[in-house]
C-alpha cells in the first residue's frame, strides 16, 4: 500500500528512457565490468594488478588525466566570461553568442581536426601570429605536441562548458550583484562572494562534461598528436579493433571509467561543501 | 479519408503479392543452375579495375556472370567462417596477413600447377604456406617526398634519419601493414640483413629510437599523412604505399615516390579459392587469370603495382635492378602484438 501511495504516476515518464539506457548502456556496461574481472572463466583481479603494475600504463593513465585537466582548465577559463556575457545579453546581441557557440557542434570532429591541422602548422595563423608579434623568433611546431592537442579539445569541448553555466546564471537574479555593491562591495568581491558561488552547481556540471570527454576523446588525439602519445581512450581503441585482446581492452575502459566517476562525483561533492561554505 | 482507404491493398492484391514474392525467393536458385555465377569476395578498394578490367574479360572467356562483393579482409573472413560448409563466394582476394587468419580456420583450398597452370610463371616468393593463395599484385613501399621541399629525390631509407630534416619526416604506425617495414628498414641500416631483422627487431628498435627528433608524427590515417605532404609541412612518408601515393602524384600533387637503393619492399595482395566453393573449376580459371601475364600487365599500371607474374616486365620509376623485400607474414602474425607494445613504450613522444 505504501509504495502504491509513494509511486507518482509522472514518474513513469522517465520508463521510456530508462529502459532505453537499460537496453543499450547497462547491460554492456556490466558485461565489460564481467570480463574485466574474469581470467579463463574465474574471477580474478590479476588483470588489474598486472596493468597497474606496468609503469607504461601510469605513463598512459597520465597522459589521459592531464589532457582531461589541461582541457576542462581552458574551457572553464575562456567558456566562463563567455557564459556571463551570454546570462546579461538580450535579444540580437545573445542570439549572435548563442549561434556561434552552438553553430560549430554540428561541424563533425574530423572536419575541425583537419582545420586544426592548417591553423597549427608551421606556416599556419598562429605560428605567423606569435611571430608578427615578435613572442617567437622563428616558426614552431605546434601540430602534433601537447598544447595543440590541448587547444584543438578545447575548441571542441568548449560549448559543454559555456551551456551548463549559461543556464545556471541566466536563473541568478541580477539584483543581487546590485544589492551587494549598494553594501559597499567592491566588483571583485561581488564575483567572488556572490556571482561565482551562484553558479558553481553550473561550473561543476561543466567540469563533469567537459572532463569526461576530454579524458575519452580518441578521434581528436588520433588525428591532433598522433600514435606517440597514448591515452587510456585510444589505449583501449587499440587493444579490442587492433591487438584483438579483449582483456586488456575492458581493463583500460574500466581503469577510465572509474576515473571518470570519481572527478564527476568528487566535483560534485566539492562544490557542496563549497556552496555550503559560503 | 477516401485517399487513405485507396492506398490500403484488398486481400486479393495481397495473396498474388504473396506469391510473386515466394517466385521471386525461390527463383535465384534455379537461374543459378542455368548460368554459371561467380561470386567473388574483395576489398571495397578493388572495385573499380575488377568491375572494369577483370570482369569483362572473364565473363566473356568463360561465358559466366561474376558478382565481385566489396568489403574488407577481415568482413571477407568472416563471412567465410559463417558460411562453413556452405559457402557462396568461390574466390577471395585478401590481404596476406588475413590469408594466414583463413588458412588456420581451414577456409582455403590449395591451389596446385594442375588447377591454375600460371602458378608456375610466379616470381619466387609469390605463394604461401603450400600454395594455399598467391600474390597476384603487389603495391610497394618506398619514400615518398614533397617535391616542393626537397630538391633532390631521397636516395636512401638513411635520408629519413638526417638530422637537417628534424620535425619533417612521417612513418606509419606499426599497426597499419605498410608500418611494418619501417621496422625492417632501421634494421637493415643498422647491419642485419633482410631475414635476421624480420626474426630479430631489437637492432632495429633501437635504430628506430634514434629517428624520434625528426619526426613529425606516426600516423593511422594514411590521407591525412599525405595531406601533410602536400601541404609541404612533412617532407618524407616512409615506407609509403606506391597504390596510394603514385595515385596522388597522378592527380597533380606535388609528391614522388623513390625507390631506395637498399631496395622497396612489396605489400601483400593475396587471391585464394575457397574450400568447398561453388564452381570451383570456374574459381580456379579466376585465379589463373589474376596469376596470367596477360591481366597483370593490364593491371600493374592502373593500380601502381608490382605484378608477380614473371613475364611482365618492372613498372615505371622503379629501376630493373631495384631489390624488392618480401615480408615473412607468418612470423609478423607471431610477433606483431609484441612489436607494438614495444613501439608503444619506444616511440612515444
Amino acid at each position: 500500500m505504501t509504495a502504491a501511495r509513494r509511486l507518482d504516476p509522472v514518474i513513469l515518464l522517465a520508463l521510456p528512457a530508462v529502459l532505453y539506457l537499460a537496453i543499450v548502456y547497462g547491460v554492456p556496461l556490466l558485461v565489460l565490468l564481467g570480463r574485466s574481472i574474469m581470467v579463463g572463466g574465474v574471477p580474478s583481479l590479476a588483470p588489474f594488478v598486472g596493468f597497474l603494475s606496468d609503469p607504461f600504463s601510469w605513463t598512459v593513465i597520465g597522459n589521459t588525466v592531464r589532457i582531461a585537466v589541461m582541457v576542462t582548465l581552458v574551457c572553464l577559463v575562456i567558456g566562463y566570461p563567455t557564459a556571463l556575457a551570454l546570462s546579461r545579453a538580450s535579444g540580437l546581441a545573445q542570439a549572435l553568442i548563442l549561434v556561434a557557440i552552438i553553430l560549430p557542434l554540428s561541424v563533425g570532429v574530423v572536419v575541425k581536426a583537419f582545420a586544426w591541422q592548417i591553423v597549427l602548422r608551421r606556416d599556419g595563423v598562429v605560428s605567423q601570429l606569435m611571430m608578427g608579434l615578435g613572442l617567437w623568433n622563428e616558426p614552431q611546431r605546434l601540430l602534433f605536441t601537447e598544447a595543440g592537442l590541448v587547444i584543438g579539445a578545447a575548441n571542441v569541448f568548449v560549448p559543454f562548458m559555456i551551456l551548463p553555466i549559461y543556464s545556471v546564471l541566466k536563473l541568478v537574479d541580477p539584483r543581487l550583484g546590485e544589492a551587494a555593491a549598494t553594501l559597499g562591495a567592491s566588483p571583485l568581491y561581488r564575483f567572488f562572494k556572490v556571482a561565482l558561488p551562484l553558479s558553481l552547481p553550473g561550473i561543476v556540471t561543466g567540469i563533469a562534461f567537459v572532463f569526461s570527454m576530454a579524458a575519452s576523446m580518441y578521434v581528436i588525439p588520433n588525428l591532433l598528436i598522433g600514435d606517440r602519445f597514448q591515452t587510456l581512450a585510444t589505449l583501449t581503441g587499440r587493444s579490442f579493433l587492433f591487438m584483438r585482446n579483449e582483456q586488456l581492452g575492458s581493463t583500460t575502459a574500466v581503469v577510465l571509467l572509474v576515473l571518470t566517476v570519481a572527478v564527476v562525483v568528487g566535483s560534485a561533492a566539492l562544490s557542496k561543501r563549497l556552496g555550503g561554505a559560503s | 479519408m477516401d485517399t487513405l482507404f485507396e492506398g490500403q491493398p484488398t486481400r486479393r492484391a495481397l495473396l498474388r503479392a504473396g506469391a510473386a514474392a515466394s517466385v521471386l525467393i525461390a527463383s535465384p536458385a534455379v537461374l543459378r543452375a542455368q548460368t554459371k555465377e561467380l561470386v567473388v569476395g574483395g576489398a571495397a578498394g578493388h572495385k573499380p579495375w575488377v568491375e572494369q578490367i577483370v570482369t569483362p574479360a572473364f565473363e566473356k572467356k568463360y561465358n559466366c556472370k561474376v558478382l565481385f562483393e566489396g568489403t574488407r579482409s577481415l568482413v571477407n573472413l568472416e563471412k567465410m567462417q559463417k558460411n562453413k560448409g556452405s559457402q557462396y563466394m568461390s574466390v577471395v582476394q585478401m590481404d596476406d596477413p588475413v590469408m594466414i587468419l583463413a588458412v588456420k580456420e581451414g577456409l582455403l583450398e590449395p591451389l596446385t600447377v594442375a588447377k591454375a597452370p600460371n602458378l608456375a610463371d610466379l616470381l619466387p616468393g609469390s605463394t604461401h604456406m603450400e600454395g594455399m593463395w598467391a600474390n597476384y599484385l603487389q603495391p610497394w613501399l618506398g619514400v615518398a617526398y614533397s617535391k616542393s621541399a626537397m630538391k633532390t629525390p631521397p636516395s636512401s631509407w638513411a635520408e629519413m634519419f638526417d638530422p637537417k630534416y628534424k620535425g619533417r619526416i612521417v612513418i606509419p604506425s606499426l599497426q597499419n601493414t605498410e608500418g611494418l617495414p619501417s621496422l625492417f628498414v632501421a634494421g637493415l641500416l643498422a647491419g642485419g640483413t633482410i631475414e635476421s631483422v624480420q626474426k630479430d627487431t631489437d637492432a632495429g628498435f633501437k635504430k628506430l629510437a634514434s629517428l624520434k627528433p625528426n619526426l613529425l608524427t606516426i600516423y593511422t590515417q594514411q590521407p591525412q599523412a599525405f595531406n601533410l605532404l602536400e601541404q609541404g609541412e612533412a617532407w618524407m612518408i616512409g615506407p609509403a604505399m606506391s597504390s596510394y601515393a603514385l595515385e596522388r602524384k597522378a592527380a597533380g600533387a606535388p609528391i614522388d615516390l623513390v625507390a631506395p637503393k637498399e631496395g622497396v619492399f612489396a605489400m601483400p595482395s593475396g587471391i585464394a579459392v575457397i574450400k568447398g566453393a561453388p564452381q570451383a573449376e570456374l574459381a580456379f580459371a579466376y585465379v589463373n587469370e589474376l596469376l596470367g601475364a596477360e591481366l597483370q600487365s593490364k593491371l600493374a599500371g592502373p593500380t601502381f603495382s608490382l605484378a608477380t607474374n614473371k613475364a611482365v616486365p618492372k613498372p615505371e620509376g622503379l629501376g630493373a635492378d631495384v631489390k624488392i623485400h618480401q615480408i615473412d607474414w607468418a612470423n609478423v602474425a607471431a610477433q606483431r602484438n609484441d612489436w607494438v607494445k614495444r613501439w608503444d613504450r619506444e616511440m612515444a613522444i
